[in-house]
């Protein structure tokens, strides 16, 4: 079988990859300066975009690769790539399945796994599909050896023009490697309060994390730092939610934690059915018994 | 310049009001009421505060059931002018639902531009602004917390990982919005009132040849959690800490 990766970020390619390798030949895409990221994963061939990407010329762009050479196209999951997917779904007639956390190739088949009702259940399929979007991260890449040969196209220029570009304030963390979280709600409050959970999160050698409000809709943390559905997938030793309600699209990005602990003033709060320890209480009362408890 | 905005609306099950069997993780769809999308609500909000702005036409689509009434008199109160229901929908298949709506927008004619939400609240699917632009031959603008119309180009910001970016194109386009783009409005009684009056177009959807996937399961993950809750803080600290310094270890 031939197999084909898209990604903007060439990172998001080696963990499907690694998922697909000993089932056939891999080729993946990405943009210009992001193949180096991918060329250690026993990929057959890596295509590098030049130009600025957008989804009507990454579109182009990969029907002139010629997609109709290859039995599935995996399109890891973002806003760039969900626009792609489904351009590609109207130009080749096939069921897509999207944001697929995990799935096996059986026979002509594919089974896949995602979450349906925002995240109260999951769905799993079986399906011809021969495109399928991927949520990031779902597989760990694993390096072989050899190296990938890559190969320069041309993007064409886009019908959609960039007028202006505010870079993003990035601290460079990554929520995903963490062992321990500290997760803060819309129950903090206010930005300044992060300053008294910061003894906590130092006490845990842990980072900080936050639910979609904080990130989003406040700014009080950095995109990079959302949990949930439509933010990182995260999986610590410890997860310690304060002042978050625990609505399933919440839920959905930190299930895999090994340990979760809550503190929220609401006893009927839904994060409660969801943790292994929870405190009933004001969380500007908690933290700081929890970090002289910890200290003692 | 006065636009001509088509929204897309979709009506889900109230996805917040929705409990799964303890036993067999099932999802307890039954008497769950109906209500439009999270994002569907956005959309209808954008559209009508760019016609508010700009002069124009706000018209609302719905694929949906016969129960979809009640959905398109609350667009109309919150501001959409025309209403088509097409009945038929009976569940997600993203390629059917863009080929219906795709064939009554062409049949409308003089669309400037096309609101919808970029990933549903309840499927989370996404694909229908991609597969509306290609099949309109329209401009996708993607992701949009923010949109503007200046002399036949729509303008939009729109948040990236590592950037916020403005991008603009030629109309005609298919705009997607995020949660983030606006507080959807709670109309005045008079307006729900008006709105229970107006009529609303409906037409049965023509049958399409999609093959869908073969569902093998869809239940609640299992949930292992001990769910031990203490209203005492003290004691709750002090298990807590116990619990945090064993995975310190
Ligand atoms: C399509 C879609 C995708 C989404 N994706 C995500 C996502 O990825 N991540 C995400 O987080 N959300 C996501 N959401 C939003 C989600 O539905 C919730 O709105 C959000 O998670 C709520 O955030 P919160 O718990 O911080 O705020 P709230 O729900 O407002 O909860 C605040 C909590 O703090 C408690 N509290 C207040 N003061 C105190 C105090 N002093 N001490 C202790 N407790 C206190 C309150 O009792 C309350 O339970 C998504 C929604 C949609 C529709
Ligand atoms: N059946 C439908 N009828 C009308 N609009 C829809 C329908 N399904 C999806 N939409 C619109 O498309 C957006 C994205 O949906 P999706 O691509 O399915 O995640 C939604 O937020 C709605 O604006």
């Amino acid at each position: 079988m031939k197999f084909l990766i898209f990604s903007e970020d060439g990172s998001n390619i080696c963990g499907i990859a690694t998922k697909l390798r000993d089932n056939g030949e891999v080729y993946g895409v990405t943009i210009e300066g992001e193949e180096s990221k991918c060329l250690q994963y026993g990929l057959k061939e890596v295509y590098a975009l030049k130009g600025r990407p957008m989804g009507d010329n990454c579109f182009k762009a990969l029907n002139k690769i010629d997609l109709t050479n290859f039995d599935r196209i995996f399109i890891s999951s973002s806003p760039l790539g969900r626009d792609i997917a489904g351009m590609i779904a109207s130009s080749i007639r096939s069921i897509v399945i999207t944001e697929a956390f995990d799935f096996h190739l059986e026979g002509e088949n594919i089974r896949t796994k995602r979450f349906f009702f925002g995240g109260k259940t999951i769905l799993e399929e079986e399906s011809s599909a021969k495109v399928i979007t991927v949520q990031p991260g779902s597989f760990e890449p694993e390096k072989v050896d050899g190296n990938t040969p890559v190969t320069m196209a041309d993007l064409e220029v886009s019908s959609i023009t960039l007028d202006q570009e505010v870079e993003k304030e990035r601290s460079g963390t990554d929520i995903e490697s963490a062992p321990i979280l500290v997760s803060i709600g819309r129950g903090i409050g206010k930005k300044e309060a992060i300053d008294q959970i910061m003894p906590l999160v130092e006490a845990v050698h842990g980072e900080l994390s936050g639910s979609r409000p904080v990130c989003l809709d406040y700014k009080w943390l950095t995109e990079e730092r959302q949990v949930g559905l439509s933010g990182k997938k995260v999986k610590p030793r410890v997860y310690i939610a304060l002042g978050i309600s625990g609505q399933i699209q919440h839920i959905a990005g930190m299930r895999g934690s090994k340990t979760v602990i809550a503190v929220n003033k609401d006893k009927d709060a839904p994060i409660f059915q969801e943790c292994d320890y929870g405190i009933v209480g004001d969380l500007f009362q908690v933290v700081p018994k929890l970090v002289s408890a910890l200290k003692q | 310049m006065a636009i001509n905005i088509v929204v897309l609306i979709k009506q889900i099950v109230d996805i917040d009001q929705l409990k799964t069997d303890p036993n067999s993780g099932e999802p307890l769809i039954q008497n769950i009421p109906l209500r439009i999308e999270n994002l569907s609500k956005n959309s209808i909000e954008a559209a009508v505060q760019l016609k508010e702005k700009n002069g124009g036409k706000v018209t609302g689509i719905i694929f949906g059931t016969e129960k979809a009434n009640s959905a398109m008199k609350e667009a109309y109160a919150m501001g959409v002018d025309e209403g088509f229901i097409i009945t038929g929908y009976k569940g997600n298949n993203p390629a059917y639902t863009a080929s219906i709506i795709s064939n009554k927008i062409k049949e409308l004619g003089n669309v400037d531009c096309v609101i919808l939400g970029n990933q549903s609240a309840d499927s989370y699917t996404g694909l229908l602004p991609g597969l509306l632009s290609t099949e309109l031959n329209m401009n996708l603008l993607g992701n949009a917390v923010s949109i503007s119309e200046e002399g036949g180009r729509f303008k939009i910001k729109r948040v990236l990982d590592e950037k916020d970016e403005i991008i603009s194109a030629e109309k005609p386009c298919v705009i997607s919005v995020t949660q983030e783009i606006n507080q959807p409005r709670l109309p005045p009684v008079l307006q729900i009132m008006a709105a229970g009056r107006k009529p609303i177009n409906a037409s049965a959807a023509g049958a399409g040849n999609f093959e869908t996937p073969k569902i093998v399961s869809n239940i609640a993950p299992k949930s292992d959690r001990k769910r031990q809750l203490f209203e005492d803080m003290d004691k709750g600290v002090a298990e807590v800490a116990k619990a945090i310094r064993g995975e310190m270890k």
